[in-house]
C-alpha cells in the first residue's frame, strides 16, 4: 500500500521583514495508512510549521521552497489554490491546540460542523446538519442532536477539543494532524481526548501525524517518533526502538531533561545549555553543536547527514550516542522514607547502555547548609482555608451562589521544605496559593507565618510581611512589566519596603544576577530581549530580592520548554539550599511536583483529598483520584505508557459553585458508595505524615489513638 | 434579560436626573434675572422683578428646579421668550431635519465603513491601504468646519456640482427629497465618521484575522470570501457596536457644526442661535436631549452587543 504522506526533502522559509528564517530544513517523513507518527522537539523546532506546510497554511511570508508533499498520491505543493481547497479539510484535517480561540465564538458548533460538511459533500443543509449530530456522537457528546445549537463558550476545554476533533472527522479524513492537540488541557482530560483519538484512528483508518513537545504522549500513542531540532529532523526510529537506543545526543538529552515519576528526587536533572540557534542564521555545521557535549570541530564543520542505523532507524550525528543517560530511579517501592536520603535507590541505565562521560549520572544534591531555628517545623501554617467567589444575580444584584474555590484546607510547611500542590485546574491550588501571600484575602482561617497571623494584619503590616512572602508567577512575559529595565524590576521590592542606599541595592542586583546565572549587563535590558528560561530567572530573582522565607511558585516551569525547564528546576533546587527557602510549589504537572517536593498536597475541588510525602503519593495513593491522577501522566516510557489500559478519571471536574454533597470526587470515582454522597469523608491518617480524605480508601488506616480528629495533625513535624 | 434591561433603565434614569440637575444650576448661574434677558437692557427694574416674580424665578433654586422636573414629567420643557414658542414646539420643528442629517450620514458611513475597513485588514500594508489609511487620517484630523469649507470651496463654488446650502424647506418631506442640495452636509459627516469608524474596523479585522479561528474556517477549506464573510465578519464587527452607539452624541455635536455651516434646519443651529440669544429654557433642553441622547445610545449598544455575541448573551 503506498504511504497516506510522503515529505521528500521539504524546506520551508518565511520572510520576514529584513530576514528570512529557515523553519523547515530538508525534511523527509512517510506515514502509512493507518499508522501514527509522532513529530516531537522543543518550540521553534520547525515541527508545526511542518504541518501548516502540508496543509499549506503557512504565515504571513511563509512559503515552501522545494520539495514535495505527497498525500494520497499527489503532490500538493503543485496543487492550484482552488485544488488545494478541495484537499483541506476533506483529505487532510488539522486539529490546532487552543480549542478556545481556534472556534468562532459566534457561531454554533452545529454549523461549525455543518459548514466543512457542505463545503466537500454536495448534500442538503438538513443531510450535513445530521453528519454533525453523528460525528459528535462519534467523539463521545451524550444526546448529541441536542448539542448542535451550543457555541463554544457553553463546553469545557475538552469538550470544545472533542468538537474540533468532530470537525476533522466529519468528512472522513486520511490523514489526521494534530498539533499540540492535548497541550492546553488537563491530564485526565488530556488521556481522554488521546484515548478517543487513537479510538477513531483504529475504527477510521486514519493515518495521524501526531506534532508534540512531549515525550510522554508520544511514547504511549505514536509508532514511529520523529525528532526534530532547529528545523531539522534528526532522529527517526519505532518508538520503543528510540527510547530505549536512541543515537542523537539531542533525543538524548530531551529525554534526560524530563523528570520521571520514579525518579530520585535529590538526583540533578540533566540540562541542555544554552537555548537553540536563531534560524535565521543557522550554525554551519551540525545545528545542535553549539549545545551538545560531545562537538568536535567536525560537527561545528560539516553538517551530517541521516544515516541509518537499521532499516527502521536513521540519525544524523558524527558522534552518536548509545542508549538513554542513566538515571538515579527509586528501585522498588519501598515504606515510603521521607528523608530520601539515597537509601533504597539504586542507579539504573533504562536502555542498558553505557552512558559516555558527559553525561554521566549527576552529583546527588548536597545535604543542606542552612542552620536549624526552632520554629522551623511550622514555619508556615494553613490553618482551615476558605475562599469563596459571590455569584449575583437579579434586578439588586443579589447574592445567590458562590463558586467555592477553596474550602477549608489545612496543612503546615516547614522551613527549607518544599510543599507542593496539584490538581486540575479549577480545583483552587491557584486561588489558595495568592490566599497564602496575601494577594487574597482568606474569608475564614488563618495563615501564620512564623506564629504571626497574616490574614489579621492591616495593609501597612501586611506590606512588611510581604518581603518574607514571594510569588513566582507561570508566564514570565506576562508577569515582568515590558517597560521596566530588569534592573529597575529587581530594585523595585527594595524601594518599596525602603532597604538599603542605592548603592547597596545595586550590590543586591549584582549579586542575585549571578547567583541566577544571567550576566551582568542584563541591568540596562528589557524583559522581551531575554528568553523564556532567561525570563523565569529573572521572576526567581525578582522573588529572591527581600530575601524571603517563603516563595509561593505558582506553575513555575510549565511556560517553559523542556530543555529550559530542568535548568529552571535545578536552579530552584540550589537556591533552596543557600538561602534555606521554603516553596509552595504549585503544578499541575505531577513530575515536577514530585521532583521538587518534600510533600505533597493533592487536591479537588477546592478541598486537600490527600497528603503526603512523594512516595506516599506515588507509589502508595489512598485516594481514588490521586491514584487515577498518576494513571492519566504520560511518561516518557513506552513500555510503561502501552501498559496502562484504563483511561484515568472518567469525566470532567463538577462546576464549584454547586460542588457534589460528601465527598466532592463520588460523581467521577469508580468505587463511590452511598455513604460518600451523604457524608464527608475527613482527612484520616494512613502512615506516619500521610493523610488522605476517603470512605473507601484504597489501603486501611492506621487506627485512630483516642479522641484527637486526624485534621489537627497536620501541624506533626513533616519529614524534617 | 429583563432585570438587566430594568437595572439599566434605572440607572440610565439616575444619570439622565443628574445631567437635568447640573445643566439647570449652571444655566442658573449663568442667567440668575432670565426677566432682564427677556424683556432687554432698557427694561425698567420693576418691570424685570414683576417678570420674574410672575413667572417664578424670584423663588429658590431647587424650587425652580423641582417646578421644572415636575413639568418635564408632563413633557412640558418651558417656554421660549425668544421665539415667542413652547420648547416643545421648536423641537418638533427642528428635529426631524437634524435626525435625518445624522441618520443618513450615520447609515451611509457604516456601509462604508465596515467593508473598507475589513478590505485594509485583509490587504493590510498594501499600497491601497496605506492610501486609505493616509485619505482616513487626513479627513479624521480636519477639524469638520475646515472639511466643510473645503468641499464648499471644490465643489460648490469652483466646480459648481452642489449648493453651498442646505436645502431651506421647513418640511421635513421636501428637505427629505432635495437630495443634490443636502449632498455637502451629508458628504461632511459621513467623511469624519468613515474615517473613523474604518480604522477601528481595520485595527479589529486585524485581531480577528489572528485568531485561530480563521485559521482553522481555511483548514476546512471554505474560500477566502467565504472565510471572511462567515467567519471575520461578524467577529471583527462586534467592537463597532459599542463604538457607534458611543458615537451617536458625537454626530449630533456633528450637527452643530454642519448645520451652523450649511445653514441648515435643525436643531444644532437652533442650539447656536439660542445659545447667542440667552433663550435658557430652549438651551437647557437642548443640553438635556443630547445627555438623553448619550445614554440612550449607551443602552442601545449594550443590548445590541448581547444580541451579537452569544458569549455575552443574558439568560
Amino acid at each position: 500500500m503506498p504511504p497516506v504522506l510522503d515529505i521528500d526533502h521539504l524546506s520551508t522559509h518565511i520572510q520576514l521583514r529584513k530576514s528570512v528564517v529557515q523553519a523547515v530544513g530538508d525534511i523527509s517523513l512517510t506515514i502509512e495508512p493507518g499508522e501514527t507518527l509522532g513529530l516531537v522537539g522543543e518550540s521553534g523546532c520547525g515541527k508545526s510549521m511542518t504541518g501548516l506546510s502540508i496543509m499549506r497554511l503557512l504565515p504571513n511570508g511563509g512559503h515552501i521552497v522545494e520539495g514535495s508533499i505527497t498525500v494520497d498520491g499527489v503532490d500538493v505543493v503543485k496543487l492550484s489554490e482552488r485544488e488545494m481547497r478541495d484537499v483541506r479539510g476533506n483529505d487532510v484535517a488539522m486539529i490546532f491546540q487552543d480549542s478556545l480561540t481556534s472556534l468562532n465564538p459566534t457561531m454554533t458548533i452545529g454549523k461549525q460542523i455543518a459548514e466543512q460538511v457542505r463545503r466537500h459533500r454536495s448534500v442538503t443543509r438538513k443531510v450535513a446538519t445530521e453528519r454533525a449530530a453523528e460525528v459528535l456522537g462519534i467523539v463521545g457528546f451524550p444526546r448529541p442532536r441536542e448539542r448542535l445549537a451550543n457555541y463554544p463558550h457553553q463546553l469545557s476545554g475538552g469538550q470544545r477539543q472533542r468538537v474540533m476533533i468532530a470537525i476533522a472527522l466529519s468528512c472522513d479524513p486520511k490523514l489526521l494532524i494534530a498539533d499540540e492537540p492535548t497541550t492546553a488541557l488537563d491530564v485526565t482530560i488530556q488521556a481522554q481526548i488521546l484515548g478517543l483519538l487513537d479510538d477513531l484512528k483504529e475504527r477510521l483508518g486514519m493515518a495521524v501525524l501526531l506534532v508534540t513537545h512531549d515525550m510522554g504522549v508520544v511514547a504511549g500513542r505514536a509508532d514511529r517518533v520523529n525528532v526534530m531540532y532547529a528545523g531539522r529532523m534528526v532522529e527517526t526510529a519505532p518508538t520503543k526502538e528510540l527510547f530505549a537506543r536512541m543515537h542523537h545526543p539531542y533525543t538524548q538529552a530531551l529525554l534526560g531533561s524530563i523528570p520521571l515519576l520514579t525518579q530520585e528526587r535529590h538526583e540533578r536533572l540533566f540540562s541542555i545549555p544554552g537555548i537553540p540557534p536563531d534560524l535565521t542564521e543557522p550554525p554551519k555545521g551540525c545545528r545542535f553543536a553549539p549545545r551538545c557535549t560531545r562537538a568536535t570541530d567536525q560537527c561545528r564543520e560539516v553538517e551530517p547527514a541521516l544515516e541509518p542505523a537499521s532499516t527502521d532507524h536513521w540519525f544524523s550525528c558524527w558522534h552518536p550516542v548509545d542508549g538513554p543517560i542513566a538515571r538515579v530511579v527509586v528501585a522498588s517501592p519501598t515504606a515510603a522514607d521521607a528523608n530520601g536520603s539515597g537509601t533504597g535507590v539504586t542507579a539504573t541505565s533504562v536502555g542498558g547502555g553505557a552512558a559516555p562521560a558527559p553525561l554521566a549520572p549527576a552529583a546527588i544534591v548536597p545535604e543542606r547548609q542552612w542552620e536549624a531555628g526552632a520554629d522551623d517545623a511550622n514555619l508556615l501554617m494553613i490553618d482551615q482555608v476558605v475562599r469563596e467567589y459571590p455569584v449575583t444575580a437579579g434586578i439588586l444584584q443579589r447574592r445567590v451562589a458562590s463558586v467555592k474555590a477553596v474550602s477549608d484546607v489545612s496543612f503546615t510547611v516547614g522551613r527549607a521544605e518544599t510543599f507542593g500542590l496539584v490538581g486540575e485546574s479549577g480545583c483552587g491550588k491557584t486561588t489558595l496559593g495568592k490566599v497564602i501571600v496575601g494577594l487574597e484575602k482568606a474569608d475564614s482561617g488563618n495563615v501564620t507565618l512564623r506564629g504571626t497571623d497574616i490574614t489579621k494584619l492591616g495593609e501597612r503590616e501586611l506590606r512588611r510581611f510581604r518581603r518574607d512572602l514571594q510569588m513566582m508567577f507561570q508566564d514570565p512575559i506576562a508577569s515582568l512589566d515590558p517597560r521596566m529595565r530588569v534592573g529597575a524590576v529587581l530594585r523595585e521590592p527594595m524601594q518599596v519596603q525602603g532597604i538599603g542606599t542605592h548603592k547597596q541595592q545595586e550590590e543586591v542586583i549584582a549579586e542575585l544576577l549571578s547567583e541566577v546565572g544571567l550576566p551582568m549587563n542584563a541591568v540596562e535590558r528589557f524583559p522581551h530581549e531575554f528568553s523564556g528560561g532567561q525570563r523565569q530567572r529573572i521572576g526567581l530573582a525578582r522573588a529572591l530580592t527581600l530575601n524571603p522565607q517563603v516563595i509561593v511558585a505558582d506553575e513555575p516551569v510549565s511556560a517553559l520548554d523542556v530543555s529550559i525547564r530542568s535548568q529552571v528546576l535545578n536552579l530552584m533546587k540550589r537556591l533552596q539550599q543557600t538561602h534555606g527557602l521554603t516553596y509552595v510549589v504549585i503544578s499541575h504537572d505531577l513530575a515536577v511536583v514530585k521532583y521538587l517536593s518534600d510533600r505533597i498536597g493533592v487536591m479537588y475541588l477546592g478541598k486537600l483529598v490527600e497528603m503526603g510525602s512523594g512516595d506516599d503519593i506515588y507509589h502508595h495513593a489512598v485516594h481514588h483520584y490521586t491514584a487515577g491522577l498518576i494513571a492519566t501522566v504520560p511518561e516518557p516510557d513506552p513500555s510503561r505508557e502501552r501498559a496502562k489500559s484504563e483511561i484515568g478519571i472518567r469525566g470532567e471536574l463538577p462546576s464549584p459553585v454547586d460542588p457534589p454533597s460528601g465527598c466532592r470526587f463520588r460523581t467521577r470515582c469508580p468505587a463511590a458508595q452511598d455513604v460518600c454522597a451523604e457524608v464527608e469523608p475527613p482527612l484520616r491518617l494512613f502512615h506516619p505524615g500521610h493523610y488522605a480524605a476517603c470512605h473507601v480508601p484504597l489501603q486501611e488506616p492506621m487506627p485512630e489513638d483516642g479522641n484527637e480528629p486526624a485534621v489537627s495533625a497536620v501541624s506533626a513535624p513533616s519529614g524534617l | 434579560m429583563t432585570a438587566y434591561l430594568i437595572r439599566r433603565f434605572v440607572t440610565s434614569l439616575i444619570v439622565i436626573l443628574g445631567i437635568a440637575f447640573i445643566t439647570f444650576l449652571a444655566v442658573h448661574i449663568i442667567a440668575p434675572s432670565p426677566g432682564r434677558a427677556v424683556l432687554g437692557d432698557r427694561a425698567s427694574q420693576a418691570a424685570v422683578n414683576a417678570f420674574n416674580k410672575q413667572a417664578g424665578y424670584d423663588q429658590p433654586v431647587w424650587v425652580q428646579f423641582l417646578k421644572y422636573m415636575w413639568a418635564l414629567l408632563h413633557g412640558n420643557l418651558g417656554f421660549s421668550y425668544k421665539s415667542n414658542q413652547t420648547v416643545d414646539s421648536l423641537i418638533i420643528e427642528n428635529a426631524p431635519h437634524s435626525m435625518w442629517l445624522s441618520g443618513i450620514s450615520l447609515l451611509l458611513s457604516i456601509l462604508i465603513a465596515i467593508p473598507l475597513g475589513i478590505f485594509q485588514a485583509v490587504k493590510r500594508n498594501s499600497v491601497a491601504d496605506q492610501s486609505i489609511t493616509a485619505f482616513a487620517f487626513t479627513c479624521y484630523s480636519m477639524p469638520q468646519n475646515f472639511l466643510g469649507l473645503l468641499l464648499i470651496g471644490f465643489l460648490a463654488i469652483s466646480f459648481h456640482l452642489f449648493p453651498s446650502e442646505a436645502s431651506q424647506s421647513e418640511k421635513i418631506i421636501p428637505y427629505i427629497t432635495a437630495v443634490r442640495a443636502n449632498f455637502l452636509p451629508i458628504l461632511t459627516l459621513t467623511l469624519t465618521a468613515v474615517a473613523a469608524y474604518s480604522r477601528y474596523m481595520r485595527s479589529s479585522g486585524l485581531d480577528a484575522l489572528a485568531q485561530d479561528y480563521i485559521r482553522l474556517a481555511r483548514a476546512k477549506g471554505l474560500s477566502e470570501a467565504r472565510v471572511l464573510r462567515r467567519h471575520l465578519f461578524r467577529n471583527a464587527s462586534l467592537p463597532m457596536i459599542t463604538l457607534i452607539g458611543l458615537s451617536i452624541p458625537a454626530l449630533l455635536g456633528g450637527n452643530l457644526v454642519v448645520e451652523n455651516l450649511f445653514n441648515s434646519h435643525g436643531l444644532g443651529l437652533l442650539f447656536i442661535n439660542e445659545l447667542g440669544n440667552e433663550d435658557f429654557n430652549t438651551v437647557i433642553a437642548l443640553t438635556l436631549l443630547g445627555g438623553v441622547a448619550t445614554v440612550v445610545g449607551n443602552l442601545i449598544a449594550d443590548v445590541a452587543l448581547t444580541v451579537a455575541d452569544p458569549r455575552i448573551r443574558i439568560s
